[in-house]
C-alpha cells in the first residue's frame, strides 16, 4: 500500500497536468486553485511517504532481464524529494501571479505540473535505469516551458536545452550499459554495485566510463564546457527559471551524479583515481568559469543563471570529494542553493514583471520602491557569498571541511576556487545591490516613482524563503545532521 | 510431415497468386483481395511461429520430388517465421497508411499494378527469408528488385524515374556482385543449398586450399548486399527513391526492402560461410567501420535536410549502419542486437514516413521544415505519431529504440577492441539524432497565428489515424515487453548455427 | 550576568536598524539627539561590559555544531575598544556639524551606528567564527559609509573596497577551515591552540594557512600588495566616516593579525619561519611606500590614506617581530595612530566644510583663519612623526627597540632604519602644511582671509582626541605597564 503512493505520488500531477488543458475550467482562478490543491495535496504526501517511508521497493515493470522501473525511498530521496515538494507549492504559486502577463497560461501550468511528477519520479528512482527514463522525461516535459514563448530566441535556446540534455543522457547512458554488465545489481547501494571480481582488468574502461557519465549528467547540472544552454533558457518565463533552472533540473543532473558516484561505482572503486581528478578539475574550472562570466553578463537573468552554474559545481565539487563529508557538503549546498537561488530568482522575476526591466543598469535607484523584492534580493545575495550566519555559510563551510579532510592537494584547490567564486558572487551580486539602493548623484526620482511592489503571491514566496535562507544559516545543525546520516547510510 | 509446414510455401504462392490475380480484378477489389491476402499470410506465419516455438526446432522442407544436394528446399525456424510475421504486419499497416496518398499521387489506371508489385515484393521477400538455396535468393533478389523499382516508379513525375534509375543501377551492381560471388562459391563447393556449402566450406577451411578465393566469394556476397542494403557509402541512391517515391513505397522500401537483403546477409553469414569464418575474415570488422561511419555520416546529411521526407530517408542511412555495427561487433549479442533493430527500425521508420505525410497534407503539401509549423496542431495523431517515432529514434525509454540501443551498447561491452568506438559512435550518433529529430518536433509544435492551412480531424482519416495508433502500439509493445522477442531472436539465431 | 557583553553590540545596531527603517525624520535636531544618545548610551554600557563581565565567556547560540558563535572581553579587547569608543564618540559627534552639508544623514548616521556595533562585536569575540562572522559584517556595514556621496568615483571606491575587503575576508576563511582541521578549539587563548598530534606533520601546511590568514587580515591594514583600496574609499567617504575608517576600522585588521598569531596559532608557531620573514618583508615595504606616496600626493585626504597604509605596517611590523617590546610598541601605535589620524581626517574634514580646499598646496595661510584646527593639526602630526613628548614617540621607540633586542638576522637593524626613514618622510608630508598655513610667505594676500574657525561641535572633538594623543606621551606608564604585561602574556 504504502509502496504505491510512490507511483501516486508522480502520477498525480503528472496526469492532473494533462487534463489541465482539458478541462473546462469556467474561470483563470478555478484553474488557479485546482491546481494549488492538487501541488499541495501531493506535497504532503511526499512528506508522508518521506516521514512515514516503506522499507521495501516497488517494482512497475521489467525490460529486458534484470532492467526494471521500480521506485524506493532512501535518503538522498528524502533529500530531494523533500526539497522539491516543499518548494513546488509555493513556485505554483508565485506562477499565478507572474504568469498573468504572459500567453497559452493552460499549456504553461500543464507542463509545469508534469513537471513535478517527473522530478520526483527522479527523486524516488530505485536503480539507474528508473533514474535514466525519468531524466529523459525530464528533459521533454521542460522543453515546452522553456519555449513557452514562442520567440525566435526562446525556439533556439529550446532546442539548445534538448540537445545538450539528450546528448549527456546517450553518454550517461553507457555507464547504464557498463553497471548492467559489471555491477551486481543496477539498484542503488550506498558504496557502490560494482562487482570488483567481474572488473578485474578493465578498471580503466571502467573509469573512463563513471568520467563520460559524470559529463553526461553534469550537461543538465550544466558542467563547464556543456553549460551554454542554462543562459539561453532563462528566456523561459520566471517561475521556470527559478523551480527549474535552479532547482528542480538542474539539481537533478547534481542528484543523479550523487546516485552515480556514490551508490553505483561507489567511492571506494573511484577515491584516488585519475577519474576523481579529472571530474574535480572540472568542477573546479566550473565554479571559477560560471562566476567570472556572471560578472561579465549584464542581464539580470542570465547573471543569475551563470551564478547558477557555478554554484551547481559546487555541489559536484563535493560529489567529486568521494569522501561521506563530501555528500555531506553535496547535499547541504543542494539543499541551501536551492533556497538562495530561488529566491534570487523570484527577485529577477518581480522586478521583470513589475518594471519589464531585465538589465542590470535599468536597476538603478529601485531599491527603495521595491523594498520587499530588493531586500530579499539583498539577503539571497549575502547568503550566495557565504556570509556568516545566512544558509551559504554553512553549505560551504560543510564542503571546505570535506576538502580539508580529504587531505587531496588538488581539494586545496578547489577550496581556493570556492573562496574565489565567492569574491565574484560578491562582484556580480553586490553591484546589483549598490545600484539598487545607491543609485549615484544625477539620478532621476521621477523614472521609478510609478514603481511599487508586486501582490501577495509574489511576496509571500519570497519572505518564506528568506525566513528559510535565515533558519538554514543559524540553525543548520538538525539539517547537518541529517545529511551525515544519509551520507552514513543510516537511512 | 505436419500440415503446418506447408505454410512456408504457401506464403510465397498465395503472395503470387494473388498479384495475378489483383491484375484482372476491378480497383476496389484488388485492394480487397491485397489486404486480405496479407493478412492471412500474416496469420499463416503467427501460426507457423507458435508451432516452432513449440517444436523447439527448424525443418527443412523439400521442393519438388529431387532430394538434397539437387532439389531446392525451403527452411523454416523461428526466426524465418517472425520475421515473415513482421514483415506482414509493417505490409499491411504501410499500405493502409498509405492508401489515401495512393489515390490521389497514382493514376488511376496504375492502382491494380500497385498491389500486383506489392504482392510480388512480399512473395520475394518472403522466398528470401526461407530459401534455404542460393540460387534461389538471388533469384528472388532480382524480382525484388524489379518490384522495388517498380514502386518508386509508380508515382510518375521526373524524380521518380530518375530515382528509380539511379536505384536500379546500384541494385544492379550489387546484385551483380552477389551472383559473382555465389557462382564462385559453387565453383569452389560444387553445392547451392546452403547447408551442403558450408559442410564444404568447413572441407576448404581444413584443406587449407582456396583460401584466398574464398576471401573474394565472402567480399563479394557482403559488399554486394551492402549495395543494395544502402550501406554507406553506397547509400548515394536512398534518399530519392525514399523521398519522392508515394508514400507507401517509401514505408516498405525503407523497412522491408533493405531489411530482407539484411536479412539474407545474416542467414548467409550463419547458413552458407559459417559464423566463425566470417568472423575471422576481417571483412566482419569493414562493416562495422562502415556501419560506424553510416551512423554519423547518415545522421550529419540528416541533419543539413530541409525535407522532412528526406530527413527521414537519410535516417535509414544512419540506421543502416547501426544494424552492420551490430554485426560487425562479431558476437553473438551483437548479431541479436542487430536483428532486433531490424525489427525496431522497420517498426518505427515506417511510422516517421506516413506520420510525415499527415504532417506535409495539412501543410499545402510542401515538405519544407519552414511550411511544417505548426502542423501538428492542424492533423494531431501525425503530430503525436511523429514525436512518437523520433522520441524511439532517440532512443527514450518505453519506446523500441531504447531497446536496440541498449542491447548495441549491451554487445559492444562484449567485445573489448571494438566497444569504445562502437560506444562513442552510438552515443554521438544519439545526439545527432536527437538534433534532427527533436528539430522537426519542435518545428510541428510552434503554433503558427492565422495559418492559411485547414486542420483535419480523426473522421476525415479514420484508416489512417487507426493505422498510426496501431504503429504506435508496435512501437511501445516492441519496448516496453522486449524480453520475449530478444529470446525468441535468440533462439532463432541458434536454430540457424 | 554574562549577558552583559551583548548591549553594547545590540543597542548600536538595533538602533541603527531603527533609523534605517524609520521615515524620514522631520527636524534634523530629534535625529541629532537620536544618535547622540545612542552614541553615549553605547560608550557607558561597553565600559560598565568591560568592567563587569571582562573574560567571562558568553555563548550566544551555535552556528553549527562545531560553530559558537560566542563573546569574550579580554585585555586586547578592551584596548581595541576604548579607541573605537573614543574615535565613534568623537567623530560622531563631529559629524553632527559636517553632515549639513551632506543628504541622506538618517542613512549615514543608520549604518554608523551598525558599523560601531559591529566594531564592538568585534573586539569582544571570543572565537575566530565569531571574529569572522562580525569581520565580513563590518565590512558590508561600513561600505555604505564609502559610497555615502554617492558620486561615480565614491561609488567604485566603495565597491573597490568591498572587494578587496572580502577578497582579504575569503583568504580568512581559507585558512580557517585548515585550522579548524588541525587545532583542539578555535576560541581565542594565549599561546597555540594547534593539536600537536593532529598538527603534526602538517606544519607546512599549517604555514601556509597561517599566512593566508595574515595576508588575508592585512588586506583591511591596507598591508602592501593589497593596499589600493584603501586610498581610494578613505578620502570618498564623509569626512568623519573617513576617520572612524582610518583611524578604527583598518585596526579590525591588526586585531584580526593579533588574534591569529598571538591567539591561535601561537607566536612560537611562525617564529624563525618563512612566514615572518615574507610578512616583516611586506610590511617594511608598505611602510616605506606609503610614506613616500604620501610625500607625493597634492590632495590633503588621500595623503593622509597613504599614510594610514605606512603608518599601519608600523604596527603589522611590530607583531610581526613577535618580541614583547614590539609587540607592546606595536599596540601602543595602534592607540597613538588612531587617535592622532582621527585627528588629522577631521581636520581636513572641517577644512573641506568650511573653505572647500582639498588640495594641499592651496593651504597657504590657512592658520590665520582657523589658528585652533591647525594647532590641533600640527601637534597631532608632531605625533605621527614621533617627536617626544607625544604618544607616537613612545610607541615608535618601543617598536624600534624590540626590533633591535630581537636578533632577527637582518630585519633587527632594516627594521629601525626603514622606520627613521618613514618618520622623516611623515614629517616631510606633514608639517609643511602647518608650515605654510602658518607663515603663507612675504607674496601672501593678507586681505582675503577672514575669520573662519569651525564652530564648538566640530573644534572640541578635534580638540580632545589630540589632547588624548599628547596625553598618551605625557604619561605612557599606566599604557605601557597594561599592555607590556599583556604582551608578556600572550607570548
Amino acid at each position: 500500500m504504502k509502496e504505491s503512493i510512490m507511483l501516486l505520488v508522480i502520477l498525480l500531477p503528472v496526469i492532473s497536468g494533462i487534463l489541465v488543458p482539458l478541462l473546462p475550467f469556467k474561470k483563470r482562478r478555478h484553474m488557479e486553485i485546482f491546481l494549488e490543491i492538487v501541488v499541495v495535496i501531493n506535497s504532503l504526501l511526499v512528506w508522508g511517504i518521506l516521514l512515514e517511508f516503506p522499507e521495501e521497493s516497488f517494482t512497475l515493470a521489467r525490460f529486458t532481464g534484470n532492467l526494471t522501473i521500480s521506485f524506493r525511498v532512501d535518503g538522498m530521496t528524502m533529500v530531494f524529494a523533500g526539497l522539491v515538494s516543499a518548494l513546488w507549492p509555493f513556485a505554483t504559486l508565485y506562477a499565478f501571479e507572474y504568469m498573468t502577463r504572459e500567453e497559452r497560461e493552460r499549456s504553461f501550468f500543464a507542463f509545469y505540473t508534469m513537471t513535478y511528477g517527473v522530478t520526483l519520479g527522479i527523486a524516488l528512482a530505485g536503480n539507474m535505469l528508473t533514474m535514466y527514463f525519468f531524466y529523459e522525461l525530464l528533459t521533454l516535459v521542460t522543453v515546452p516551458l522553456v519555449m513557452h514563448t514562442l520567440s525566435r530566441e526562446a525556439i533556439l535556446a529550446s532546442r539548445t536545452y534538448l540537445y545538450y540534455s539528450l546528448g549527456g543522457a546517450a553518454f550517461a547512458f553507457i555507464s547504464l550499459i557498463f553497471l548492467t554488465i559489471y555491477g551486481s545489481t543496477t539498484d542503488f547501494i550506498l558504496g557502490g554495485a560494482l562487482d570488483l571480481e567481474r572488473v578485474g582488468e578493465r578498471t580503466n574502461t571502467l573509469l573512463l566510463v563513471y568520467v563520460m557519465a559524470f559529463l553526461g549528467f553534469g550537461v543538465k547540472a550544466a558542467i563547464c564546457p556543456f553549460n551554454s544552454w542554462l543562459p539561453k533558457a532563462g528566456v523561459a518565463p520566471t517561475p521556470v527559471t527559478a523551480l527549474l533552472h535552479a532547482v528542480a533540473v538542474v539539481k537533478s543532473g547534481a542528484f543523479a551524479i550523487l546516485r552515480l558516484t556514490y551508490f553505483s561505482f561507489g567511492t571506494d572503486f573511484l577515491e584516488g583515481t585519475w577519474a576523481q581528478s579529472v571530474v574535480m578539475a572540472i568542477t573546479m574550472f566550473t565554479i571559477v568559469y560560471g562566476c567570472s562570466r556572471a560578472v561579465k553578463e549584464t542581464h539580470l537573468k542570465r547573471r543569475l543563471a551563470y551564478s547558477t552554474i557555478s554554484n551547481l559545481s559546487y555541489i559536484l565539487f563535493g560529489a567529486a570529494l568521494m569522501s561521506p563529508a563530501g555528500m555531506v557538503g553535496a547535499l547541504t549546498h543542494m539543499v541551501f542553493h536551492a533556497v538562495m537561488k530561488i529566491a534570487s530568482f523570484f527577485c529577477a522575476g518581480a522586478v521583470m514583471h513589475q518594471t519589464d526591466r531585465h538589465y542590470v543598469h535599468e536597476l538603478n535607484g529601485l531599491g527603495y520602491k521595491m523594498p520587499w523584492v530588493f531586500g530579499v534580493f539583498t539577503l539571497s545575495a549575502l547568503a550566495l557569498m557565504g556570509v556568516p550566519g545566512l544558509a551559504g555559510f554553512v553549505s560551504k563551510w560543510n564542503l571546505a571541511l570535506a576538502a580539508v579532510e580529504s587531505g587531496n592537494p588538488l581539494s586545496y584547490g578547489g577550496i581556493v576556487c570556492l573562496l574565489i567564486s565567492a569574491l565574484l558572487t560578491a562582484v556580480y551580486m553586490l553591484t546589483i545591490v549598490v545600484r539598487a539602493f545607491f543609485p549615484g548623484k544625477d539620478f532621476d526620482d521621477r523614472a521609478v516613482s510609478e514603481i511599487r511592489d508586486p501582490g501577495w503571491k509574489m511576496v509571500v514566496p519570497l519572505v518564506v524563503f528568506s525566513a528559510f535562507i535565515v533558519v538554514f544559516g543559524l540553525y543548520s545543525s538538525p539539517f547537518v545532521e541529517f545529511f551525515q546520516k544519509v551520507a552514513n547510510g543510516i537511512y | 510431415m505436419d500440415f503446418i509446414q506447408n505454410f512456408p510455401f504457401f506464403s510465397i504462392m498465395l503472395s503470387m497468386f494473388s498479384g495475378t490475380v489483383c491484375s484482372v480484378l476491378p480497383r476496389r477489389a484488388a485492394r480487397w483481395v491485397n489486404t486480405l491476402m496479407i493478412s492471412l499470410i500474416g496469420v499463416l506465419s503467427f501460426v507457423l511461429l507458435s508451432y516452432l516455438v513449440v517444436r523447439g526446432e527448424s525443418y527443412v522442407y523439400m521442393m519438388g520430388h529431387f532430394p538434397a544436394p539437387w532439389g531446392n528446399e525451403i527452411r523454416a525456424g523461428i526466426l524465418e517465421a517472425g520475421t515473415a510475421l513482421f514483415f506482414c504486419v509493417i505490409m499491411l499497416l504501410s499500405m493502409l497508411g498509405g492508401r489515401k496518398k495512393l489515390q490521389e499521387e497514382v493514376v488511376e489506371s496504375k492502382h491494380n499494378m500497385y498491389y500486383i508489385l506489392v504482392n510480388l515484393l512480399l512473395s520475394s521477400l518472403l522466398a528470401l527469408v526461407y530459401t534455404n538455396d542460393l540460387f534461389t535468393a538471388y533469384v528472388f533478389v532480382e524480382i525484388n528488385t524489379i518490384a522495388a523499382c517498380g514502386l518508386i516508379m509508380i508515382r510518375q513525375n521526373g524524380r521518380t524515374i530518375e530515382a528509380a534509375v539511379r536505384y536500379m543501377i546500384m541494385s544492379l551492381l550489387g546484385s551483380g556482385l552477389l551472383l559473382l560471388g555465389i557462382c564462385m562459391l559453387y565453383d569452389l563447393t560444387g553445392h547451392l543449398l546452403m547447408s551442403n556449402i558450408q559442410a564444404a566450406v568447413q572441407g576448404i577451411l581444413e584443406d587449407g586450399t582456396y583460401e584466398v578465393p574464398l576471401l573474394v566469394t565472402i567480399t563479394l556476397m557482403s559488399v554486394g548486399l551492402a549495395i543494395k542494403s544502402a550501406l554507406f557509402p553506397f547509400h548515394a541512391w536512398l534518399p530519392d527513391a525514399y523521398g519522392y517515391s508515394t508514400v507507401s513505397s517509401a514505408a516498405i522500401l525503407s523497412s522491408l526492402v533493405s531489411k530482407g537483403y539484411i536479412f539474407l546477409l545474416i542467414k548467409i553469414i550463419y547458413r552458407v560461410i559459417g559464423y566463425n569464418v566470417f568472423g575471422n575474415s576481417h571483412i566482419i570488422d569493414v562493416l562495422f567501420v562502415f556501419g560506424l561511419m553510416g551512423m554519423i555520416f547518415g545522421s550529419l546529411n540528416a541533419i543539413q535536410e530541409n525535407d522532412i521526407r528526406r530527413m527521414i530517408a537519410f535516417s535509414s542511412v544512419a540506421q543502416i549502419g547501426y544494424i552492420y555495427m551490430g554485426i560487425g561487433m562479431g558476437t553473438g549479442v551483437g548479431m541479436t542486437a542487430s536483428v532486433f533493430h531490424i525489427l525496431s527500425h522497420a517498426a518505427t521508420k515506417s511510422l516517421l514516413f506516413i506520420a510525415a505525410i499527415g504532417l506535409t497534407d495539412v501543410s499545402g503539401g510542401s515538405r519544407h521544415f519552414i511550411d511544417l509549423t505548426g502542423a501538428a496542431y492542424r492533423n494531431k495523431w501525425a503530430g503525436v505519431a511523429f514525436t512518437v517515432g523520433s522520441l524511439s529514434m532517440v532512443g527514450v525509454p518505453m519506446f523500441s529504440g531504447f531497446i536496440s540501443k541498449l542491447l548495441f551498447a549491451q554487445a559492444a561491452v562484449q567485445n573489448h577492441v571494438k566497444m569504445l568506438p562502437a560506444l562513442i559512435v552510438l552515443a554521438i550518433s544519439t545526439i545527432l539524432n536527437a538534433i534532427y529529430f527533436m528539430k522537426t518536433v519542435i518545428r510541428i509544435y510552434t503554433p503558427e497565428e492565422g495559418s492559411e492551412y485547414e486542420s483535419v480531424t480523426f473522421k476525415n482519416m479514420k484508416t489512417y489515424a487507426v493505422t498510426l495508433v496501431c504503429f504506435i502500439l508496435l512501437n511501445v509493445l516492441l519496448g516496453v515487453s522486449s524480453q520475449p522477442i530478444v529470446d525468441l531472436i535468440e533462439q532463432g539465431l541458434s536454430m540457424f548455427a | 550576568m554574562s549577558y552583559f557583553v551583548l548591549l553594547p553590540i545590540l543597542f548600536p545596531i538595533l538602533s541603527g536598524i531603527f533609523l534605517l527603517v524609520r521615515k524620514e525624520m522631520k527636524n534634523r535636531q530629534s535625529l541629532l539627539i537620536t544618535v547622540g544618545a545612542a552614541l553615549v548610551i553605547t560608550t557607558v554600557l561597553a565600559i560598565t561590559a568591560m568592567l563587569t563581565v571582562r573574560d567571562e565567556i558568553f555563548l550566544v547560540f551555535n552556528l553549527t555544531r562545531t560553530l559558537p558563535v560566542l563573546f569574550k572581553i579580554d585585555g586586547v579587547g578592551v584596548i581595541f575598544g576604548i579607541v573605537g569608543i573614543i574615535v565613534f564618540v568623537c567623530a560622531g559627534s563631529f559629524g553632527f556639524e559636517y553632515m549639513k552639508h551632506e543628504e541622506h544623514e538618517k542613512r549615514y548616521y543608520g549604518f554608523y551606528l551598525i558599523v560601531f556595533g559591529i566594531l564592538m562585536a568585534l573586539c569582544f569575540a571570543g572565537n575566530l567564527v565569531t571574529f569572522y562572522l562580525f569581520f565580513e559584517l563590518l565590512t558590508l556595514s561600513s561600505m555604505p559609509l564609502v559610497l555615502h556621496t554617492g558620486s561615480k568615483e565614491a561609488v567604485m571606491a566603495g565597491l573597490k573596497y568591498l572587494f578587496y575587503s572580502l577578497c582579504g575576508a575569503y583568504m580568512v576563511l581559507f585558512g580557517f577551515y585548515f585550522i579548524n582541521r588541525y587545532a583542539n578549539t578555535l576560541s581565542f587563548s594565549e599561546g597555540s591552540v594547534l593539536n600537536p598530534e593532529l598538527a603534526a606533520g602538517h606544519a607546512s601546511l599549517l604555514l601556509g594557512a597561517a599566512f593566508v590568514m595574515i595576508m588575508g587580515f592585512s588586506v583591511k591594514a591596507g598591508m602592501f600588495p593589497m593596499h589600493a583600496w584603501l586610498t581610494a574609499a578613505h578620502p570618498a567617504a564623509p569626512a568623519p566616516a573617513s576617520a572612524v575608517l582610518s583611524a578604527v576600522i583598518v585596526k579590525a585588521g591588526v586585531l584580526g593579525i593579533i588574534r591569529v598569531v598571538y591567539y591561535l596559532f601561537g607566536a612560537s608557531f611562525l617564529q624563525g619561519t618563512w612566514v615572518q620573514s615574507v610578512w616583516m618583508t611586506l610590511a617594511l615595504i608598505t611602510v616605506f611606500m606609503g610614506s613616500l606616496l604620501a610625500y607625493r600626493e597634492p590632495v590633503l585626504k588621500k595623503r593622509l590614506a597613504y599614510s594610514t597604509v605606512s603608518q599601519i605596517s608600523y604596527i603589522l611590523f611590530g607583531l610581526a617581530v613577535m618580541d614583547p617590546d614590539a609587540l607592546t610598541g606595536g599596540m601602543l601605535h595602534v592607540i597613538c595612530h588612531s587617535l592622532v589620524k582621527a585627528v588629522l581626517f577631521l581636520c581636513a574634514g572641517a577644512i573641506i566644510y568650511k573653505t572647500g580646499k582639498t588640495r594641499a598646496d592651496e593651504l597657504r595661510g590657512i592658520g590665520k583663519e582657523m589658528p585652533v584646527l591647525l594647532w590641533c593639526y600640527t601637534v597631532a602630526s608632531l605625533g605621527l612623526v614621533g617627536i617626544p613628548p607625544t604618544g607616537g614617540f613612545v610607541s615608535k621607540w618601543y617598536l624600534a627597540a624590540g626590533a633591535l633586542s630581537s636578533g632577527i638576522p637582518g630585519f633587527f637593524w632594516i627594521g629601525p632604519a626603514v622606520l627613521l626613514i618613514s618618520a622623516l618622510l611623515t614629517a616631510g608630508y606633514l608639517l609643511p602644511i602647518t608650515i605654510s598655513g602658518f607663515f603663507p610667505g612675504e607674496d601672501f594676500d593678507y586681505g582675503g582671509l577672514k575669520k573662519r574657525e569651525p564652530g564648538v561641535l566640530m573644534t572640541l572633538p578635534i580638540a580632545l582626541l589630540t589632547a588624548l594623543s599628547v596625553l598618551a606621551g605625557l604619561f605612557p606608564n599606566v599604557l605601557t605597564d597594561f599592555i607590556a604585561r599583556l604582551a608578556a602574556d600572550i607570548l
